[in-house]
């Protein structure tokens, strides 16, 4: 049917179908900026368009019911390249992370100002209700919202400096535009979803309604001859071999247990087939006529059922070790019939028994330690499974160029993935090119393959491009979480607060396949014990295989449950003392020049070796936590009889990528005008580390950041990097990028002295890109020019490389102050406060927006978020209405963020890794303020008010 | 999959245009097009042109347009502060710019954010059913026994009548795991006349007498008396928002609030 409404202004005379939603229409007529985040629950609000002045859900509206109408979408904001007020805004108060919701925000911030241009901040909050983020924390918005008010009263509004660093150099530790942020302010085509061609098939998938059963018989025979379709694979015809889905550097410390097609299905929704049709209609009439018989078996649905004597096993193929030998006892003869398992090295397993991995070490004598003791304490905290939720689901768009494999993939590790794919699909590498889009939001989920091995194994074999998008529920499903864990600590202790010793014993559930089975609760040790000083420590790990959904990594890895088990049980114990919690940290935390002992034993998949700590601030951030806190006064008290307030603190540590293991590389080219190519191996998922690598080169080199661009990511025109992951963007990335420009800015000089007739020592390049000897100078662009005529030196590239074995700690001190109400159970963050060090900040106002984001996700998963089974393993929550993520409502009323760098002697510039550390505080600083609050410990995340009730015994 | 998209501008075209097998009646579609449309019906009859969409205030009440959206609500001079407020709990702009008042009490969930609170205030509708003139009857009434579209609400605002219509959630934008309105007149510290409302115990949010005549002319007690006799009459199933048993002391626990929170509408 014909509708006709006003786009953007000028008149448009659509054909449409009756059911087709504005959003749907929106799209197929190039208007890519209305996201999709929730499958049209209404919850997301990335769809958002300004409806005859109203912000509306464009999901939620037919096509039709457009007609007579006026729309507004945020190109009509972008005219010209141009930045509206409120696009420029966003960009200076550094709310665009990842982007994906950005034309969203963009909307309802015009709308807000439309009808308030001084807005409050309950105006905001009511104005920004219905869009989620998962990046950004939604702080920021408070002053963008602020700026763009200014600025529509006075054009020339300048924001105030924020908080600047290093003043000897001229970009890093100043805020700078996010490198990316204009375009995705603009909502133009930047994701994987808008490169996809007109042709593009549709890529569905057949999934297990079974958490556990052998896949008796699949019949596509009537499938394959329905419309549309063009190909339909099965454990039957899919390639036979198993590999591990993480993104990890090879060899991978993971089993390879996942056959591109299993024949036994071991989770709900594990793959049972895939359909290529020409439309996502005929995939999907095509999936409902496969026929598929089971036999179904007992699953197993927690870790307790995955270790019982007699427990149904996950995995019974023939287990393998590509290096070393099975341990000792372990079963490796399978069953003949299920998919066989590869270790690539021992990982101390014994899968037919479900455990996927574990490790034990230690150091000094715990058993001596603890009885030494004048108290000992053992507590278990449980942490249960969460989703990293991106607000752009896994994506990907698959297509065969010139006799090669073409990736276009919403990934954090574009080099593993190629690997991976290649090996899966069996070709060669140099027949695949992967290429990094912008990423709307990965956090850990998009370090595995989750879905382009099955999208590149089929373009290959059809020829037809495939285009892949997982939708809300198959992301809740069948992405990654975090792993569930249950882990015991023991403390022993003197009675003036002197650890004797400590012990964690973490058992983690990695679901069907396991991707990341060791080291992500290996994290929970290695990112929580080095936080404390203590002679006798041990510690030990198991995974278990389980029937529920597949867990890998999210960001914070391991460390957010070992945090809040190992901070918790602290805090217990001082209660038990009776000291303040705060002095027991102080008595045993590690502080400037500490050895770390227990690094010996927490290397992830390596001898690890002790480390003498340099400088540490953790002591400057608890003192201005305790100092804004009023820590040693007594805590406020409610006027209201029902809400009793309390406050809990936290230290908290991160790594800064993997030393010894990972590695990345970066290019920079002088271009013939004198500006700069960076080609970056580094994958910016939103975190604005090409925004890192393009300063590292505008520092060194001497220009501003308007001339250098960033390519990263396409593993055909960028060098190898390791990917985002295990906080190594800026550590390793950006280490690489310094090189480069190093390297480039080394050989310039060179050049240089040459045409000058002067020794190199005398140049150096100056602001403006001018490298100066003591009696001449030349441009760069004209250096540019020079070495690349047939008399010059050759086209000028510097070339870096980073690997380390330096480990660098950031370290947080995080403070929370929470209201619990007696009667409901219901807990509300009055504030907090995180005081963290990263080093230098390469990009303050950015780094400080990485942080409250990355709070913003632990409060989330320690106050509402859970992933829920029935008893037949079928999950339950899989949307945005049931699943609830936080909103700008549930931001902390006083929340702050303070930077406390501490240079690292090898990070770029001194930097330090900034973004996973965040997550680690909350769950422990809330626990804590409850039982300060109410004397009551809640040891299982999420705080539900149903569970707060129970621990206080009211139910 | 929606063959038909029709946009009447009359009710009895509209309910004619109904009256086919399956046909969607369409609201402001927040509901129906993001759960209950996912299998799109082959006919949809947008209503948007066909039902009243003012707000006014005519003597002691204020008479809600079916297809009125619940920021208009918020944002009328006409309706009372409880109805806003309820209207305002639903806590996402973009949906309360589509959802309408009328399609809150077509899907009548056991969450929704309108229903208790105009089933506590005494709410009536005008409603038509098609080739039947139009009628008005208590919403109650056409609630237990829906029939047809619902024109007009007309919500009373009695002088002298107090008022409260609260929600618990997990989160602000969740829907709500229960829900309770009362209204009631205090005549000499006592309760007068009180009905009480709850949503999240039964398949529809509901008018509970049983709960009122707790109450009904008696001071207000204290408020853990109050949960303590309230508790045992609420059943709600188990769901991932929560346990039977926790349902119940929440429940109660908002049907005090409310008592103790209501403000007089004018």
């Amino acid at each position: 049917m014909k509708i006709r409404f006003k786009l953007n202004g000028r008149a448009v005379s659509w054909d449409c179908e009756p059911g087709e939603t504005l959003r749907a229409a929106l799209r197929r007529k190039g208007i890519v900026s209305v996201r999709d985040g929730c499958d049209g629950e209404g919850s997301c609000g990335l769809c958002a368009v300004i409806l005859d002045g109203r912000l509306v859900n464009s999901c939620q509206i037919l096509a039709p019911q457009a007609e007579g109408s006026s729309v507004l979408t945020v190109d009509y904001y972008s005219n010209e390249r141009k930045l509206s007020i409120v696009q420029r805004a966003l960009i200076e108060a550094s709310c665009v992370q990842c982007g994906y919701c950005t034309p969203a925000v963009v909307l309802a911030l015009h709308d807000l100002l439309e009808r308030s241009p001084r807005p409050s901040d309950e105006e905001l909050r009511d104005a920004l209700s219905g869009t989620l983020c998962r990046c950004t924390g939604y702080e920021q918005f408070y002053e963008a919202a602020r700026i763009a008010s200014e600025r529509l009263a006075d054009p020339e509004y300048v924001v105030p400096l924020g908080p600047e660093f290093r003043p000897d150099l001229r970009h890093v530790g100043k805020d700078r535009d996010k490198v990316d942020a204009p375009a995705l302010a603009r909502g133009e085509k930047a994701f994987v979803e808008d490169r996809v061609d007109a042709d593009a098939c549709h890529l569905k998938l057949l999934t297990s309604p079974h958490a556990h059963a052998w896949i008796k018989r699949v019949d596509v025979s009537k499938a394959l001859e329905m419309p549309g379709v063009v190909d339909i694979v099965t454990h039957e015809n899919c390639p036979d071999l198993v590999y591990t889905t993480a993104g990890q550097g090879f060899p991978e410390p993971s089993p390879h247990d996942q056959r591109m097609f299993p024949r036994k299905v071991r989770h709900v929704g594990d793959r049972v087939a895939a359909v290529l049709a020409e439309t996502p209609e005929e995939a999907q009439a095509a999936l409902e006529a496969i026929v598929v018989e089971y036999e179904v078996l007992k699953p197993v649905l927690s870790i307790a059922e995955a270790k019982a004597p007699g427990a149904p096993i996950v995995h019974h193929g023939d287990v393998s070790y590509v290096v070393g030998d099975p341990p000792a006892g372990s079963s490796v003869k399978g069953d003949g019939r299920d998919d066989p398992i590869v270790y690539q090295f021992p990982l101390h397993a014994d899968p037919h028994r479900n455990l996927a991995a574990s490790v034990a070490d230690g150091i000094g004598d715990a058993e001596k330690g603890f009885a030494e003791a004048d108290v000992v304490i053992e507590r278990t905290y449980v942490g249960k499974r969460v989703q990293c939720t991106p607000m752009e689901p896994h994506v990907v768009y698959a297509k065969v160029d010139a006799d090669r494999l073409v990736i276009h993939a919403s990934t954090q590790v574009p080099w593993h993935l190629r690997r991976i794919v290649s090996r899966a699909i069996g070709i060669p590498e140099n027949k695949v090119r992967v290429i990094k889009e912008r990423v709307g939001g990965g956090f850990g989920a998009k370090q595995d393959i989750v879905l382009e091995d099955v999208a590149g194994y089929m373009a290959w074999k059809t020829r037809r491009p495939v285009l892949f998008r997982y939708d809300r529920a198959m992301e809740f499903m069948t992405s990654r979480t975090r792993h569930g864990m249950e882990i015991t600590v023991k403390l022993g202790a003197k009675r003036d607060g002197t650890l004797t010793a400590m012990e964690m014993r973490v058992e983690a559930d990695t679901g069907p396949y396991g991707q990341h089975c060791l080291t992500v609760p290996m994290n929970a040790v290695s990112k929580s014990l080095p936080l404390i000083l203590c002679d006798n420590a041990r510690f030990t790990v198991k995974t278990y295989y389980t029937n529920l959904s597949p867990a890998g990594a999210y960001q914070g890895y391991g460390a957010p449950k070992g945090s809040f088990a190992l901070q918790g049980t602290l805090a217990e114990l001082a209660a038990e003392l009776g000291m303040d919690q705060l002095d027991l940290i102080e008595k045993n935390r590690v502080r400037s020049g500490s050895r770390i002992e227990i690094l010996r034993s927490l290397g992830e998949g390596r001898p690890g070796a002790p480390v003498t700590l340099g400088e540490c601030g953790l002591g400057e951030m608890i003192a201005r936590g305790r100092k804004a806190f009023a820590w040693d006064e007594p805590k406020p008290v409610s006027d209201d009889p029902d809400w009793k307030i309390g406050r809990g603190a936290v230290i908290i540590q991160q790594g800064s990528g993997l030393p010894g293991l990972d590695a990345a590389n970066a290019e920079l080219r002088l271009l013939t005008d004198g500006t700069l190519l960076m080609l970056s191996g580094g994958a910016d998922l939103g975190t604005g580390l090409d925004t890192v690598t393009a300063k590292a080169a505008a520092e060194i080199m001497g220009l501003d950041m308007a001339d250098v661009t960033v390519v990263s990511g396409d593993t055909d025109t960028t060098p190898f990097d390791k990917g985002a992951y295990a906080s190594s963007g800026t550590y390793f990335s950006g280490n690489a990028a310094v090189r480069a420009a190093e390297d480039l800015r080394d050989k310039c000089v060179k050049v240089a002295a040459g045409l000058l007739g002067e020794p190199a020592s005398d140049l150096g390049i100056q602001p403006g890109g001018i490298v100066r000897g003591k009696r001449g100078e030349i441009s760069l662009a004209k250096l540019a020019h020079m070495a690349t005529q047939g008399e010059g030196h050759g086209d000028l590239v510097g070339f870096g490389n980073f690997k380390t074995d330096h480990a660098a700690f950031p370290y947080g001190a995080h403070f929370t102050e929470a209201a619990v109400n007696v009667r409901t159970g219901e807990v509300k963050l009055r504030r907090f406060h995180a005081y963290q060090d990263c080093g230098t900040p390469i990009n303050p106002a950015l780094a400080i927006g990485q942080i409250y984001g990355g709070v913003m996700k632990a409060i989330g998963h320690s106050l509402y978020e859970e992933m829920l089974y029935d008893s037949e393993g079928r999950p339950l929550n899989l949307g945005f209405t049931d699943y609830k993520i936080p909103s700008i409502f549930e931001v902390p009323d006083d929340f702050h963020v303070e930077l406390v760098p501490v240079e690292d002697e090898v990070g770029p510039f001194g930097g330090k890794s900034v973004s996973e550390i965040s997550l680690n505080s909350a769950a422990p600083a809330i626990s804590i303020a409850i039982h300060d609050a109410v004397g009551a410990w809640c040891r299982v995340w999420p705080f539900t008010p149903e569970r707060v009730l129970r621990a206080m015994g009211k139910l | 999959m929606v063959k038909e998209y029709f946009k009447p501008t009359d009710v009895e075209e509209a309910l004619g245009l109904l009256s086919a097998p399956g046909a969607l009646a369409l609201a402001g579609g927040t509901w129906a097009l993001a759960f209950e449309g996912r299998d799109k019906p082959e006919r949809v009859v947008d209503l948007g042109a066909a039902l009243p969409r003012s707000i006014e205030r005519r003597g002691e009440a204020t008479r809600i347009g079916a297809y009125a959206t619940f920021q208009e609500i918020i944002e009328s001079a006409a309706a009372p502060a409880v109805v806003k407020a309820a209207a305002a709990s639903m806590a996402n702009r973009n949906t309360r710019n589509r959802a309408t008042i009328g399609g809150n009490l077509g899907a009548n969930k056991s969450c929704a954010s309108l229903v208790p609170v105009l089933l506590a205030l005494g709410a009536s509708v005008e409603s038509k059913a098609r080739g039947k003139p139009s009628a008005t009857m208590p919403l109650a009434d056409w609630l237990s026994r829906p029939e047809g579209l619902v024109l007009t609400v007309i919500v009373p605002a009695d002088a002298g009548v107090r008022a409260a219509s609260l929600r618990a959630s997990r989160t602000a934008c969740d829907i709500a795991t229960a829900t309770a309105a009362c209204a009631y007149r205090l005549e000499g510290g006592k309760l007068s006349g009180l009905r009480v409302a709850v949503g999240g115990f039964g398949p529809h949010a509901e008018l509970r007498p049983d709960i009122a005549a707790l109450f009904e002319g008696e001071a207000l007690p204290p408020k853990a008396d109050i949960e303590k006799a309230v508790g045992p009459l609420l059943a709600a199933l188990a769901d991932q928002r929560g346990s039977a048993e926790y349902k119940r002391l929440r429940g109660a626990a908002l049907v005090a609030d409310a008592l103790y929170s209501a403000q007089e509408l004018s």
